[in-house]
C-alpha cells in the first residue's frame, strides 16, 4: 500500500486548516453582535439570559475575526499559488468556482430587482388597495423626487465602464508581460472605482428620498447600495491585486486572482447597467428631478 | 356544519362551488388511489417473483423504449384526464358573478374578525371573537353541539340562503396575514394587510356554518373562528334591519327563530338528568 | 501543526499519517472527515429536531392545551396566564424551529454534508474535493447557524414572549411587526448563515463533479448518486441566494425602517411569499433529489442489475430541478393572484410528476427480473419507493388550485410534507446510512437491529401522518396548538404514532452503538456483484486519502 500513497494527480490536497472555523467563529459574533447593534442602533433592547446585549461591540470584534480570518486565508491561497499547487486543473477549479460564486450573486441581485419590479411595474394594481393609496397609482410613487439620471448617474455609468476598459487594459499588459501597462491598468481601474464610490455617496448624502418609509428609497437603495458594497469589495479586490502586481506576483501564464478580480469588476459593472437602465431612467420616468 | 369524529372525508358542500370541490377530490382519488396501489402491487411482485431465492440469475435488461415511453405518456395522459376539470373548477371558484346580492367585507385583526355589509340600509358592522366559556350561558350558546369549543363566536355573519354573496377580506392596516375560510363553502382567501381579496358564495341550504383562520397569525390563531349563519331571505333582512339598532337582540331574536328545536333537546336532555 | 501551510509540498508523502485529534478534526480538509463531522450533526440535530416534535405532538393528543402552559412556566417562568399565552406562542416555536432543524440541519447536512460529501469525491474516482477548505468552513456554517437559531428560543419575539413563532416561511407582517423582538433577527441570520454554508457547499459540488472524474468517466458514465447532487447543487447555488435577499429585506423592515412588505409604505406583504417560495420549492428538491440519488443505487446494487434507463433517470432529475423553479406560487393560491397566475402554475405543478413517475417505474424496472436480496438498505429502499408515491400524488392533488382551496393551509398539507420528507426523504438518509455504514466505519451493523428499526419506523411515521390527511380533509388547520374536539380522535392516533416513531429512532441510537461495540468487520465490499460503484473498491474505511492513482473507467 505504502507507494499508492505517493500523490499521483495534480489536485491540490491541502493541509488542515484553522481558517474555515475562526471563520465561523467570526461570523457567529458578527450575526449576533449584529443583532446587539442594530438593537442599539434604534434603541430596543436584546436579552439574552438576563444579559442586555445591545451594543456595537460584538459586532466588530466579529468583523475583526472574520477580516483577519480573509486575509489570513488568502495569503495562504497565493503561498500555495506560488509553492506550484495551482496546477492547470487546479486553477481550472479555481476559475468554475469564481464563475458559480458570481452567479450565485446574480441570482441576489435578482431579489432586489423582483422587490424593484414588484413594485414599479404594479404601483396602480386594484386589489393592493394600501399600495395606490401610497403611490397614488403611479411610478415613481406620487411626491417622490428623483435622482436626474443624466447627471451624476451617467458620469458614474462612464466612470464604470471606462473602468471596465481599464481592467481589460491591464489584462492585455499583463498577458504581453508589459508590466508597466498592468501597474497604470490597474491603478487606473481602482482610482475610477474609488471615484464611482464618492460620487455614489455624495448621490446618496444628498438623495431627496430615504431609505425608510418608502418602497421608492427602498427598493433604490437597497439595489444600488448593496452594489455599491459590491463596488467596494470589488475596489479592495484590485487593490490587492495591484499590490500584488507591484510586487511582481503575476506573470503571463499564472494570475488567476488577476483574472478573479477582473471578472467580478465586469460583474459589478453589467449589474450597473441594469441598474442605470432600470432604476434610474425608467424608474424614474416622469418624476420630477431633485435641484441639486 | 363543523368536523365530525372520526371524519374523513371533506365537509358536505353548502354551495355549488364546494359540490364541485368534492366531486373535483373525489374525481382525483380514482387517479391516484390506483396509481399508488399500482406502484404498490408492482413492488409487491417484484418483491415476490425477483427475490435471490426465486430468481438466483439477475437479468441484465437496463433498457427498453416502449416501456419508457409508456410510462412517460401514461402519466402525462392521466394529467391531462385532471387537468381539464381542475381548470373548469378553478375558473368556477374564481370568477365572481356580475351582479351580486350583497356584499360583506370581512377584516381580520389580532384576533377577531370584523363583518360590515356594505349597502344595508343602515350600516351593519360588527366585531365577531371566539365565544368565551363564560359568557356562554349569558348567550344563550350552552349547547356544546351547537356551539362547538373554537368554533362557536359571539357574534355570526348572518347571511341569506340561494344569495349570491360577494366576500371581500382584508386585514387590518397594520396587522399581520390571516386567512378567511370555511370549509363547507369552498372558500378560503387570505386576509392581507393592504390587499382587499374579493371572492364570493351561495349558501344553498340553510345552517350554522364554522370555519377557523387558517394563516398562522400569532398565539392566537387557533382561538379565531369563523361562523356563518345562512337564513332564510325574510328573516335575514328582519335580521339586518334590527342589527343595525342592536346587534345583540337581533342575533337573540335570530336564534330563537333557528336554534328552537335544537333547544327543546337540550331542555329534554336536562330533564332526564 | 506549525502553520496553517506549514509543510506544503514536498511534504505530501506523509499524508497517510493522519493529523494529530485537534487538525484531523477542526480543522479538516478532509472530505471523509468532513462528511463525518456533518454526519455527526445531523444526527443531533434529528433528536433534537425529532424531540420538538414529540413535544407538539404530545401537545396535539387530546383538545385543549396539555402541556405547552407547563413548559412556558418551566423554560421561561412564567405564571397563571402569562403561561398560557406564554406556551400558546411557545408551540408556534417549536413548530417554527422543529422544521428549521430537520430542513436546514438534519436533512440537508445529512444528504449533503454528510453522504454526498463522503461518496462523491470517492464514486467519481477523485481524490478529495475541489476546495477542501472551503469543505470545512461549509461544515463550521452551520455550527453558528444552528447556534443562532436555538439561541433565538431564549430571546424576546413578540413582546412579552420568547422565540420564533412565525412558521419556518416567515412571512411578514408577522415575521415584522408581529415579532418586533431579537429573536426573529437572530433566526434571519440563522438562515443567512446556513444559506452562505450551502451556497459555499454547492460551488464547492458542482466544480468538483464537473472538473474531477476520473479519467474516462463522461458525465454519461458518472454514478446517479453525482448527477442527483450535481442537480442540487445547481438548485442551492440559484435559490438560496433569493431567499439571502427576501430575508435580508425583512431584515431592514425590522430594524432600518423600509417597508419592502409594509403596504403602509408601498410594500407588499405578498412580495414576500413570492421571494420565499422561489427559493422555497427548488429548496423541496434539494432536499429529495439526493435521496433518488442513494435509493438508485440501493435498488442496483441489491437486485444485482445496473440501473434501469439510466439516462433516464439522470434528465429526469435534471427536468425536475428546472421545472422546480417555475412552480413557486402553488404555495400561494389563496393570496388572492389571478385566474391566469393560478392556471399557469397548476399546469407547471402537474408537469413535474411525469419524470417523478419515470423513477419511479425505472426503479422498480431495474428490480424486474433481478436477484434481489432484503438486506437492511433496500428494506428501506422500497418503504422510500411506496411512501414517496403515496406523498408525491397527493402533491398533485394539491397542485389543482380549485382543491387547494379547501386543503391549503390543513393538515392535509402537513400529511403531503410529512410523505415526501419524513418517509421520503428521512428512509432514503436511513438507506443510505445502511448502505454505507459499513464503508464508512468497517463495521457491519446488526441486521437484525436494523430491519427493527425499519419496521417500528415505518408503523410510527404512517401511524402519524396517514390520519393527518384525514383530519386535513375535515378541516383542520395546520400550526394549531387546539383544536374542536371533533378532530381528537386522528389526533390521538398521530399522537400515539409518534411516540412509536420515537422509538424507532432510540433502535436506530442503539444499532449504531452496537455496529460500534460489536466491531463485525465489513470487508471491502458486504454487497457482492451488485455493487459496483467506486467506493467499494477501496478498503472499509477507505484510505485517508484514496485513489492516490487515479482510477480509469473504461
Ligand atoms: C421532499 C419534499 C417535497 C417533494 C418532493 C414535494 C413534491 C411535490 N409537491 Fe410538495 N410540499 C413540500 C415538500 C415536497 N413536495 C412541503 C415541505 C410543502 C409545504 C410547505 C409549507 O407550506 O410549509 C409542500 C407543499 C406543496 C403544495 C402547497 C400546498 C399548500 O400549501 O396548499 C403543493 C401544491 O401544489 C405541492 C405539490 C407537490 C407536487 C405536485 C410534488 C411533486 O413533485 C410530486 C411528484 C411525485 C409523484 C406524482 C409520485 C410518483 C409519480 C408517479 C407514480 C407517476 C404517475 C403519477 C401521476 C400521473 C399523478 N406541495
Ligand atoms: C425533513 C423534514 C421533517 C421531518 C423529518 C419531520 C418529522 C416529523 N414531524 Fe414535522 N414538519 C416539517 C418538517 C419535518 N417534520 C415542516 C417543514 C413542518 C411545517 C412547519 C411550519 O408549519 O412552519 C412540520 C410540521 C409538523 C407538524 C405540524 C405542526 C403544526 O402545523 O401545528 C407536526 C405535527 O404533528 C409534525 C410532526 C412531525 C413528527 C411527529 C415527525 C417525526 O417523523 C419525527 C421522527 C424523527 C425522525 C424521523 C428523525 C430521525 C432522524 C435522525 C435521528 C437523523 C438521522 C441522521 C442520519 C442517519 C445521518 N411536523
Ligand atoms: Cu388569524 Cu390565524
Ligand atoms: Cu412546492
Amino acid at each position: 500500500m505504502a507507494d499508492a500513497h505517493q500523490k499521483q494527480h495534480d489536485y491540490h490536497i491541502i493541509d488542515p486548516s484553522p481558517w474555515p472555523i475562526l471563520a465561523s467563529v467570526g461570523a457567529f459574533i458578527i450575526t449576533f453582535g449584529g443583532v446587539g447593534y442594530m438593537r442599539y442602533l434604534h434603541g430596543g433592547s436584546f436579552k439574552l439570559f438576563g444579559m442586555e446585549l445591545a451594543h456595537p461591540w460584538l459586532f466588530f470584534i466579529g468583523l475583526a475575526i472574520i477580516l483577519f480570518t480573509m486575509i489570513g486565508w488568502w495569503a495562504d491561497t497565493i503561498k500555495e499559488a506560488h509553492q506550484g499547487a495551482h496546477t492547470r486543473v487546479v486553477s481550472l477549479h479555481l476559475r468554475y468556482g469564481m464563475i458559480m460564486f458570481i452567479a450565485s450573486e446574480v441570482m441576489f441581485f435578482v431579489a432586489w430587482f423582483w422587490a424593484f419590479f414588484d413594485a414599479s411595474l404594479f404601483p396602480h394594481e386594484a386589489i393592493q388597495a394600501s399600495r395606490v393609496e401610497f403611490t397614488g397609482g403611479q411610478w415613481p410613487p406620487k411626491g417622490v423626487e428623483v435622482l436626474d439620471p443624466w447627471h451624476l448617474p451617467l458620469y458614474n455609468t462612464v466612470i464604470l465602464l471606462l473602468s471596465g476598459t481599464c481592467v481589460t487594459w491591464a489584462h492585455h499588459a499583463l498577458l504581453h508581460n508589459d508590466r508597466k501597462g498592468l501597474i497604470s491598468g490597474l491603478s487606473l481601474t481602482v482610482a475610477l472605482g474609488i471615484l464611482f464610490s464618492f460620487v455614489q455617496g455624495y448621490e446618496y448624502a444628498h438623495a431627496p428620498f430615504e431609505f425608510k418609509s418608502s418602497i421608492y428609497g427602498a427598493t433604490f437603495f437597497m439595489a444600488t447600495g448593496f452594489h455599491g458594497f459590491h463596488v467596494l469589495v470589488g475596489t479592495i479586490f484590485l487593490i490587492v491585486c495591484l499590490l500584488r502586481a507591484l510586487k511582481g506576483d503575476f506573470t503571463p501564464k499564472q494570475h488567476f486572482g488577476f483574472e478573479a478580480a477582473a471578472w467580478y469588476w465586469h460583474f459589478v459593472d453589467v449589474v450597473w447597467l441594469f441598474l442605470f437602465f432600470s432604476i434610474y431612467i425608467w424608474g424614474g420616468w416622469g418624476a420630477p428631478l431633485a435641484v441639486e | 356544519d363543523q368536523p365530525a369524529e372520526w371524519q374523513i372525508d371533506l365537509q358536505p358542500h353548502a354551495t355549488p362551488v364546494m359540490e364541485q370541490v368534492r366531486w373535483f377530490n373525489h374525481y382525483t382519488l380514482w387517479f391516484i388511489v390506483p396509481i399508488t396501489l399500482f406502484v404498490l402491487a408492482l413492488l409487491i411482485i417484484v418483491v415476490v417473483r425477483f427475490r435471490a431465492s426465486a430468481n438466483p440469475v439477475p437479468s441484465r435488461t437496463s433498457h427498453n423504449t416502449l416501456i419508457e415511453v409508456v410510462w412517460t405518456v401514461g402519466p402525462v395522459l392521466v394529467l391531462f384526464f385532471i387537468a381539464i376539470p381542475s381548470f373548469n373548477l378553478l375558473t368556477y371558484e374564481l370568477v365572481v358573478p356580475d351582479k351580486p346580492d350583497l356584499t360583506v367585507k370581512a377584516t381580520a385583526t389580532q384576533w377577531q374578525w370584523n363583518y360590515e355589509y356594505q349597502g344595508a340600509p343602515k350600516p351593519v358592522a360588527f366585531d365577531s371573537y371566539l365565544l368565551k366559556d363564560q359568557d356562554r350561558a349569558s348567550a344563550g350558546k350552552e349547547d356544546h353541539k351547537i356551539y362547538p369549543r373554537l368554533l362557536a363566536v359571539d357574534n355570526e355573519m348572518v347571511i341569506p340562503v340561494g344569495k349570491t354573496v360577494r366576500l371581500l377580506v382584508t386585514a387590518a392596516p397594520t396587522d399581520v396575514i390571516h386567512s378567511f375560510a370555511m370549509p363547507s363553502f369552498g372558500v378560503k382567501i387570505d386576509a392581507v394587510p393592504g390587499r382587499l381579496n374579493e371572492t364570493w358564495f351561495r349558501a344553498d341550504r340553510e345552517g350554522l356554518f364554522y370555519g377557523q383562520c387558517s394563516e398562522l397569525c400569532g398565539k392566537d390563531h387557533a382561538f379565531m373562528p369563523i361562523a356563518i349563519r345562512v337564513v332564510s331571505d325574510d328573516k335575514y333582512n328582519s335580521w339586518l334591519t334590527a342589527a343595525g339598532a342592536d346587534l345583540g337582540a337581533a342575533n337573540k331574536a335570530l336564534m330563537a327563530q333557528t336554534d328552537a328545536p335544537a333547544k327543546s333537546a337540550v331542555l329534554a336532555e336536562n330533564v332526564t338528568k | 501543526m506549525a502553520g496553517p501551510v506549514a509543510d506544503t509540498h514536498g511534504a505530501h508523502a506523509h499524508h497517510d499519517h493522519k493529523p494529530s485529534f485537534v487538525s484531523r478534526w477542526f480543522f479538516s480538509t478532509n472530505h471523509k472527515d468532513i462528511g463525518t463531522l456533518y454526519l455527526i450533526f445531523a444526527i443531533i440535530a434529528g433528536i433534537i429536531g425529532g424531540a420538538l416534535s414529540v413535544a407538539m405532538r404530545m401537545e396535539l393528543q387530546e383538545p385543549g392545551i396539555q402541556i405547552f402552559h407547563g413548559l412556558a412556566a418551566m423554560v421561561y417562568g412564567f405564571e397563571g396566564d402569562a403561561a398560557i399565552d406564554g406556551g400558546k406562542h411557545m408551540y408556534n416555536v417549536f413548530t417554527t424551529a422543529h422544521a428549521l432543524i430537520m430542513i436546514f440541519f438534519m436533512v440537508m447536512p445529512a444528504l449533503i454534508g454528510g453522504f454526498a460529501n463522503w461518496m462523491i469525491p470517492i464514486m467519481i474516482g477523485a481524490p478529495d474535493m475541489a476546495f477542501p477548505r472551503l469543505n470545512n468552513i461549509s461544515f463550521w456554517l452551520i455550527v453558528p447557524a444552528f447556534l443562532l437559531l436555538l439561541l433565538s428560543m431564549f430571546v424576546e419575539g413578540p413582546a412579552g414572549a420568547y422565540g420564533v413563532g412565525g412558521g419556518w416561511t416567515m412571512y411578514p407582517p408577522l415575521a415584522t411587526s408581529g415579532q418586533p423582538g431579537p429573536a426573529v433577527d437572530l433566526a434571519i441570520f440563522a438562515l443567512h448563515v446556513s444559506g452562505a454554508s450551502s451556497i459555499l457547499g454547492a460551488i464547492n459540488f458542482i466544480t468538483t463533479i464537473l472538473n474531477m472524474r476520473a479519467p474516462g468517466m463522461t458525465l454519461h458514465k458518472m454514478p446517479l448518486f453525482a448527477w442527483a447532487v450535481l442537480v442540487t447543487a445547481f438548485l442551492l447555488l440559484l435559490s438560496l441566494p433569493v431567499l439571502a435577499g427576501g430575508i435580508t429585506m425583512l431584515l431592514t423592515d425590522r430594524n432600518f425602517g423600509t417597508t419592502f412588505f409594509a403596504p403602509e409604505g408601498g410594500g407588499d406583504p405578498i412580495l414576500y411569499q413570492h421571494l420565499f417560495w422561489f427559493f422555497g420549492h427548488p429548496e423541496v428538491y434539494i432536499l429529495i433529489l439526493p435521496g433518488f440519488g442513494i435509493i438508485s443505487h440501493i435498488v442496483s446494487t441489491f437486485s444485482r442489475k445496473p440501473v434501469f434507463g439510466y439516462l433516464g433517470m439522470a434528465y429526469a432529475m435534471v427536468a425536475i430541478g428546472a421545472v422546480g423553479f417555475v412552480v413557486w406560487a402553488h404555495h400561494m393560491y389563496t393570496v388572492g393572484l389571478s385566474l391566469a397566475a393560478q392556471r399557469y402554475f397548476v399546469f407547471a405543478t402537474m408537469v413535474i410528476a411525469v419524470p417523478t413517475g419515470v423513477k419511479i417505474f425505472s426503479w422498480i424496472a431495474t428490480m424486474w427480473g433481478g436477484s434481489l436480496s432484503f438486506r437492511t438498505p433496500m428494506v428501506w429502499a422500497i418503504g422510500f419507493i411506496f411512501l414517496f408515491t403515496v406523498g408525491g400524488v397527493t402533491g398533485v392533488q394539491l397542485a389543482n388550485a380549485g382543491l387547494d382551496r379547501s386543503l391549503h393551509d390543513t393538515y392535509y398539507v402537513v400529511a403531503h410534507f410529512h410523505y415526501v420528507l419524513s418517509l421520503g426523504a428521512v428512509f432514503a438518509i436511513f438507506a443510505g446510512w445502511y448502505y454505507w455504514f459499513p464503508k464508512m466505519s468497517g463495521y457491519m451493523y446488526n441486521e437484525f437491529i436494523g430491519k427493527l428499526h425499519f419496521w417500528v419506523m415505518f408503523v410510527g411515521v404512517n401511524m402519524v401522518f396517514f390520519p393527518q390527511h384525514f383530519l386535513g380533509l375535515a378541516g383542520m388547520p395546520r400550526r394549531y396548538i387546539d383544536y374542536p374536539d371533533a378532530f381528537a380522535d386522528w389526533n390521538r392516533i398521530s399522537s400515539y404514532g409518534s411516540y412509536i416513531a420515537a422509538v424507532g429512532v432510540l433502535i436506530f441510537l442503539f444499532g449504531v452503538f452496537e455496529a460500534f461495540a460489536r466491531k463485525r468487520v465489513a470487508g471491502d465490499n458486504p454487497w457482492g456483484e451488485g455493487a459496483t460503484t467506486l467506493e467499494w473498491q477501496l478498503s472499509s474505511p477507505p484510505p485517508y486519502h484514496q485513489w492516490e492513482q487515479l482510477p480509469r473507467i473504461k
